[in-house]
């Protein structure tokens, strides 16, 4: 074990800081605070840009694919600060998308879709809830049927975050009616301006938008197909473990306790400072003590990540706590300041520009989103300690 | 970074695992844990030395193997997963101790011996429920060409089996408090009295009062130019005995952790195994999460420590985690294994003890939390 960046590593960490000390500016947070992501052509359309000019995108694949072969290590490194300065993230597509391309996907499949993912030209939605399968995913119906060499999508899909400015649908299909339900599924590539495709917006609780998108006769090319047809639960069960390994980096966290912290020591209108409190000391040191651990559990997964394995029970431990380790820090963030902690970004009085009150609405997402936590504990008992399936 | 065991560090786990496999099976535990035992395991012992375990982290120049304090730490993880003897653990601490403390006359003195199976021994240098509080309880003064030493030490553990015990104190001098110094003291000398505490675990503390204790000059740690202890190094020895104790409750936790899988699997009721209710499950994973958190804090406080510096904060988020994640788990498996697990003779028990006991020693998570307090800056 090692617990120290090497030299090499921490070039890398200052080379990622560097650029982002130079690229996450004001107008790129305020863009944020407003719009999200979604504000087309604006400043995170022009970060993104940057990012892929630098190959970012890219940054774990092989050579031979465009991308730069460093390890996941540099891809946690560089996700870590990302996040820390508040920057765009990287999203599945970069994160869990494109290495099951990687792994399981046709030479052409590879030919079509890296090359424009790396440039940052290629996002996708990921289209895998329906309203009928949520955590129970496997039982999804949308469906695609083979005519000549084309498939023909009908159906419709939820909780399709980011549909609203993506390229593509990654999109999880019933292929087989006839086999059982985790072996006819498969996984397609379906360009977003194909005909048939409508989006509807739901608007979150935390102003967060995500889509139901309906899908009637929609066709694409036979080729769109990623990997084998049949083999898509492989295929999505695998980016799944990749997409909870990306969501758990908990640079946002780490920069959430350092904020807090800092708030603590401020004087408040009578003289004192929040940290006079021992109770709330008491309290701030438990979450500074998490995040330094859940920081460590996101390291030891990308170290199991490039020693070959995909650490499926490591990254639903590192999900499960630092989820539950959000919801915490959004609680103490908005109790620091009396009921001043119930004041918007946009109020008079609003406590560090109302971030923890946003925090605390943002929260519950990650408690249930890319696997409920309920269910990643049935993961971590039975594929952890090998406990038998069956008692949901 | 890289947060994978070596192929050689797995390896080293895997001889101490069987090892105590073989030599330290609950019926030992249990029987140190008697009122009249001494706590001393001959055979276990017998064992350790040959297979160089008491000279892990000592230079080969005295016999010892060289290894580094992180690697120390996997023994004391299979150490505490099989309630290893404390006697063990507190005759090592005091090399690391001597080796840190000492000049070359001490480290010739004592690790030789140490590394050999000759020497058991304890350290009593810190305030037992907070590692944090380096402050001497004795005091010493000159005496000829020796010391005399006094005062109470409310816990010491060992101390009727061990051959030395390391104590710091504070030197007294016409113009007031002077230098701390360290101490080796031979139990049951003159001026030693001591009285058997009776703790949850059975394990061997004494309440020690010296009066008049005569230490000679070659047995007196006097610091860098004789100018006293440089608290880094006394706070560098009382970290890494923290941290020690963390990997020990490591192993302990994945311990009663894989009894009680082992458990919820055969055990059957309404015609299917108990743990594949979910309710079972869960409480399964949370042991599991909570272990993990504690195993990498443990192992990153190791780490950094090895590198001869303090790590205060590591040390603190460790023992937060470990605390935490030990007593929990094993009150959680009382819970999971029901009267089968609280029956005495299933031995959950032994485990729930030791927890409790690692719990408190050197610091709870309270205590913890003050330490990283002042490290994060809540305290001026």
């Amino acid at each position: 074990m090692d617990f120290q960046l090497d030299a090499e590593q921490a070039a890398w960490r200052d080379e990622v800081r560097a650029f982002l000390a130079e690229n996450v500016t004001e107008e790129l947070r305020r863009e944020m605070a407003v719009h999200h992501l979604d504000k087309p052509d604006g400043e995170v359309e022009a970060f993104r840009r940057k990012v892929g000019q630098r190959g970012w995108f890219g940054l774990n694949w092989p050579v031979e694919y465009g991308g730069l072969g460093l390890s996941a290590v540099h891809q946690h490194i560089l996700a870590t600060e990302f996040e820390y300065a508040g920057a765009p993230p990287l999203d599945l597509t970069v994160t869990s998308v494109a290495p099951m391309i990687i792994r399981y996907g046709t030479p052409q499949n590879k030919a079509e879709f890296l090359p424009p993912i790396a440039r940052g030209e290629l996002r996708v939605a990921v289209g895998y809830s329906e309203p009928d399968a949520g955590t129970d995913l496997a039982s999804l119906r949308t469906r695609a049927d083979l005519d000549g060499d084309t498939w023909v999508i009908n159906g419709s899909k939820i909780w399709n975050s980011a549909a609203q400015r993506a390229t593509h649908e990654w999109l999880c299909v019933r292929t087989d009616q006839q086999a059982p339900k985790h072996r006819g599924i498969s996984v397609i590539m379906v360009p977003i301006d194909t005909p048939g495709i409508e989006i509807r917006p739901i608007i979150t609780w935390s102003g967060y938008r995500t889509n139901e998108v309906f899908f009637t006769d929609v066709r694409v090319p036979v080729t769109n197909l990623i990997g084998e047809v049949n083999k898509g639960w492989q295929y999505i069960t695998g980016a799944l473990d990749l997409e909870r390994g990306a969501l758990t980096n908990v640079g946002d966290l780490r920069r959430a306790v350092d904020d807090l912290i800092a708030l603590a020591d401020r004087p408040l209108a009578d003289g004192t400072r929040p940290a006079d409190d021992p109770v709330l000391r008491r309290q701030l040191a438990q979450l500074d003590a998490d995040v330094e651990v859940a920081a460590l559990m996101g390291l030891e997964a990308a170290s199991l990540l490039d020693s070959g394995t995909i650490p499926t029970v490591q990254v639903s431990v590192e999900k499960v706590f630092s989820s539950e380790l959000r919801q915490r820090i959004a609680d103490l963030g908005t109790r620091m300041a009396g009921l001043a902690g119930a004041l918007s970004r946009d109020s008079p009085g609003a406590v560090a520009h109302g971030r923890f009150e946003q925090l605390y609405r943002a929260a519950p997402l990650l408690r249930f989103g890319a696997g409920t936590n309920e269910v990643l504990r049935d993961v971590i008992a039975q594929r952890g300690h090998g406990l038998p399936r069956g008692g949901r | 970074m890289r947060l994978v065991l070596t192929a050689e560090q797995r390896e080293l786990r895997a001889v101490f695992a069987e090892l105590f496999a073989r030599q330290c099976p609950t019926s030992l535990v249990r029987d140190l844990k008697r009122p009249e035992s001494d706590g001393f395991p001959p055979q276990l012992w017998t064992a350790l030395a040959a297979a160089g375990a008491l000279g892990l982290p000592f230079g080969q120049e005295y016999g010892g193997q060289g290894a580094g304090l992180f690697e120390l730490g996997l023994f004391f993880t299979e150490a505490g997963a099989a309630l290893c003897p404390t006697v063990v653990y507190t005759t090592l601490l005091y090399g690391l101790a001597v080796d840190r403390l000492g000049t070359p006359r001490h480290r010739d003195a004592y690790l030789p011996a140490l590394c050999a199976g000759e020497l058991v021994a304890s350290v009593a240098a810190w305030n037992p429920s907070d590692a944090g509080d380096l402050r001497p309880r004795l005091r010493a003064t000159r005496d000829g060409d020796g010391w005399r030493i006094g005062g109470t030490l409310d816990f010491v553990a060992n101390a009727e089996r061990a051959d030395v015990v390391l104590v710091t104190a504070t030197e007294e001098t016409p113009t007031g408090p002077g230098r701390v110094l360290g101490f080796v003291v031979r139990p049951g000398g003159p001026g030693w009295s001591a009285e058997r505490l009776r703790t949850i675990a059975g394990d061997k503390q004494s309440r020690v009062r010296l009066v008049d204790c005569r230490v000679d000059d070659d047995a007196v740690l006097a610091g860098p130019d004789g100018r006293g202890l440089d608290p880094a190094d006394l706070g560098w020895v009382a970290e890494a005995a923290v941290a020690l104790q963390c990997a020990e409750m490591v192993g302990g936790t994945a311990a009663v952790l894989d009894r009680t899988v082992e458990y919820v699997r055969t055990r059957h009721q309404f015609d299917r195994p108990i743990g594949s209710f979910q309710a079972v499950q869960h409480h399964v994973a949370n042991m599991r999460i909570a272990l993990d958190g504690a195993r990498l804090a443990a192992y990153s406080a190791l780490w950094w420590l090895g590198r001869g510096e303090r790590a205060t904060r590591r040390v603190a988020v460790a023992k937060m985690h470990c605390s935490e994640a030990y007593k929990w788990a094993t009150l959680t498996c009382h819970q999971l294994q029901g009267g089968m697990g609280y029956v005495r003779e299933t031995d959950l028990h032994l485990w729930s003890e030791r927890a409790k006991v690692t719990e408190l020693q050197g610091g709870t998570a309270d205590v913890a939390a003050r330490w990283l307090e002042r490290e994060i800056g809540l305290v001026g």
